[in-house]
């Protein structure tokens, strides 16, 4: 950061107006993206009659809880809130351990066909998952593990972002200092876990929250999987708040949504914290 | 990274090859296990699984209906589960579970006007007319408008149940306000005379009418005003959008947007609860959420013109690929489930039409008219629809194919050439997909 400084003394010395045009846009940008989170939180606890007006309402007038105990009463919210943390747990540990391993493997072991190997794990990011919705279906449904946990996560645990990542990051690592351990007689567990893993939390940390958050928002195959409250996630659920041919009530829905929202919200402030002690820990020492 | 050598890259190839042959397996591996195990798992002919997207936030009346049903027939059971939140999810759904085993099929699914054909067509549905007579049932209360939309090659392949047409909504407040008569335009040419007075007296903040966009079912709503021009989106399996009628009525709708008296909306019904827009078309369904979101009293009429008015909403089917006694089973389920006393129940609790001929005659239900006038209105404009198009409904993404192209003429784009490109793609998917079928 001071050796930024020396550099260009122009940096410190920024004029106002430059400053002042820095903060609107940063400003305008809070507002873009701040907005429409608002409204929804407002909405959820307006009445019904008081969402489509105008002009438009900032502050719920009168300000009702009923949408909340509304969600909570007419879909089996706990149920939906239960699976959704089994199968974001499951699946981000899946994705997790295998997109570390693979990647290791990949990056710093030696074996035999390793590059074609590397190669059809990227291949398979290349497919979009839509694609294998109908072979998965039909060999998920033989097996008969529609309706279980195992149907909804086993097919979808598969990493090639993770592996991809995972790896350039190992790769960008000092080859001196996996030398250094090597030499030192680490094998390739410690080696993983005592140097590489070490120097590369924050992007393993922005990976898992990528997973985490793709995991809970997960809508397509588990809505073919499931077909009730059993194993259901909450993005789910929630589809039964809204109505088709005109005339949802969106306080519910909106409801819901914030309901949804929070854990995820929870889990990022508490990993953006990890992230930036990641970034600062510093890697390379003796 | 490793240069891509020859050897990887046939290595490569190899994998692919592989992973396609296990694709290939696992869809035909299905097909096999799922004629050998027949209703051996599933539904069952104990256990009805009904695949619903609770049309017009149907969920309760679904569950009261089923709880009277299994009070009736002691031996089986419903299980309602959530197909998806709206037709096309739950067709996508449908379309995954054929790819699998038969023993998980629902037994019966709610299927749209737009859904069910293609289904029909890949032998994927039953024929209801055999299963009615088989259980001794009779179809003929039906109202044969809306029982006859599922009709293809001499049989039917649902039941009509949560029906809906358009329905003119308008704010009575500002007719009044603008001097107008208190009814709905009998002819599009007369709103068109009716709009400027309308934005004389509401503000140039608001808009006299407000209609769906081309990817929330315009192409519905359009039919009428092709129909009122005499026009249609095809005749039987002949695309005629391109009929100089047909263009006339996509002319009439640039006018409207050149007076800029018209809005394209994705939620018009949120612009008209707002009271930002004077009339709306809407569907039927959306009556009862109207009437829970206004802060102001409105009122429904027919749509312009005579006889012009598009049927639409969903009907219940059952698959083709389920076991003889599931199939039983299913049957009697479905005709409780759109019996008299149940339409009526369904009709009220959502503002969908009463399917049978008897329910209009039942006491509670003309009651429930009498208190709720937009209702009524609703309900007798029945007698005045007209099956829709083909090209619409039949033919594969009809309906997205005509919503697209109701964008571009409403965009501004030259009418006659946008709806003859229109009729070319659509004769491309009858000739390819429905033709060889029929």
């Amino acid at each position: 950061m001071s050796t930024h400084a020396q550099v260009g003394p122009s940096d410190r010395h920024r004029s106002p107006l430059m400053t002042t045009a820095g903060y609107a846009a940063m400003a305008f940008v809070v507002l873009i993206i701040a907005v429409p989170l608002l409204w929804i939180v407002v909405t959820s606890f307006k009445e019904r009659q008081d969402i489509y007006v105008r002009p438009a309402q900032w502050i719920p007038n009168p300000a009702t809880t009923d949408n909340y105990s509304t969600v909570v009463t007419t879909i089996p919210f706990p149920a939906y809130f239960r699976n959704s943390l089994i199968i974001t747990a499951a699946l981000s540990t899946a994705k997790i351990v295998l997109g570390v391993l693979s990647a290791y493997a990949l990056s710093l072991l030696r074996f035999p066909g390793r590059s074609i190997v590397f190669l059809i794990v990227i291949s398979a990011l290349m497919v979009p998952n839509q694609i294998t919705v109908i072979s998965n279906y039909a060999l998920v449904s033989q097996l008969g593990w529609r309706n279980t946990y195992q149907g909804i996560v086993i097919p979808l645990a598969g990493v090639a972002f993770g592996t991809f990542l995972m790896r350039n990051q190992f790769l960008s690592l000092p080859t001196e200092i996996i030398e250094a351990a090597r030499l030192d007689g680490a094998g390739p567990m410690k080696l993983l876990w005592r140097v590489v893993m070490p120097m590369s939390w924050p992007t393993l940390v922005a990976f898992s929250l990528i997973t985490v958050v793709n995991e809970w928002n997960e809508y397509l195959w588990p809505f073919l999987m499931s077909d009730n409250e059993a194993t259901a996630p909450l993005q789910v659920g929630l589809t039964i708040l809204q109505n088709n041919e005109g005339g949802t009530n969106w306080g519910p829905v909106m409801a819901g949504t914030v309901l949804t929202v929070l854990p995820i919200l929870i889990l990022f402030l508490m990993l953006q914290r990890q992230m930036i002690k990641g970034l600062t820990a510093g890697a390379v020492k003796g | 990274m490793d240069k891509l050598t020859r050897r990887g890259f046939l290595g490569l190839a190899g994998a692919a090859g592989v992973a396609t042959g296990l694709a290939a397996c696992a869809g035909t591996g299905s097909t096999a296990t799922g004629t050998a195990s027949g209703a051996a798992a599933g539904g069952g002919s104990s256990k009805v699984i009904w695949w619903s997207n609770h049309p017009g936030n149907s969920k309760e009346a679904e569950q009261k209906i089923i709880a009277a049903f299994q009070l009736a027939n002691p031996g089986i059971t419903v299980d309602l589960q959530d197909g998806g939140k709206n037709y096309e999810e739950l067709a996508q759904k449908f379309n995954g579970a054929l790819a699998g085993n038969a023993a998980q099929l629902p037994d019966v699914i709610v299927a749209s006007d737009v859904t069910w054909f293609n289904f029909a067509l890949n032998k994927q549905l039953a024929a209801v007319d055999d299963l009615m007579a088989a259980a001794g049932l009779k179809t003929d209360d039906y109202v044969d408008a809306l029982y006859s939309d599922y009709l293809f090659n001499g049989k039917h392949y649902a039941l009509p149940f949560a029906r809906s047409t358009p329905l003119f909504y308008y704010n009575a407040e500002m007719w009044k306000n603008a001097g107008l008569e208190d009814r709905g335009p009998k002819t599009w040419q007369e709103f068109k005379e009716w709009a400027p007075k309308l934005q004389a007296t509401i503000g140039s903040d608001k808009i006299p009418i407000i209609l769906a966009d081309g990817t929330n079912y315009l192409d519905w709503y359009f039919q009428n005003m092709a129909w009122n021009f005499g026009g249609a989106f095809s005749k039987e399996w002949t695309p005629t959008a391109s009929d100089p009628k047909t263009i006339e009525a996509g002319k009439f709708l640039q006018e409207l947007v050149a007076m800029k008296v018209v809005k394209f909306s994705k939620t018009p019904e949120a612009d008209f609860q707002a009271g930002i827009a004077a009339c709306m078309l809407q569907s039927t369904g959306a009556l009862g959420g109207t009437t829970k979101n206004s802060k102001f009293a409105f009122k429904t009429a027919f749509l312009p013109g005579d006889g012009n008015c598009p049927t639409g909403g969903a009907g219940v089917a059952i698959p083709a690929g389920i076991s003889e006694d599931r199939k039983k089973s299913a049957i009697k389920f479905v005709e409780f489930l759109t019996n008299t006393a149940n339409t009526v129940l369904f009709t009220q609790a959502t503002g969908y039409m009463p399917v049978r001929k008897s329910a209009l005659d039942d006491a509670g239900e003309k009651a429930f008219l009498d208190k709720n006038p937009n209702s009524k209105v609703a309900v007798e404009q029945l007698a005045k629809t007209r099956s829709q198009d083909n090209a619409r409904v039949l033919v594969q993404g009809g309906g997205a194919r005509i919503g697209k192209s109701l964008d571009q003429v409403a965009a501004g784009q030259d009418v006659a050439s946008v709806f003859a490109a229109l009729d070319k793609e659509t004769q491309g998917v009858i000739d390819a997909q429905i033709k060889p079928k029929l």
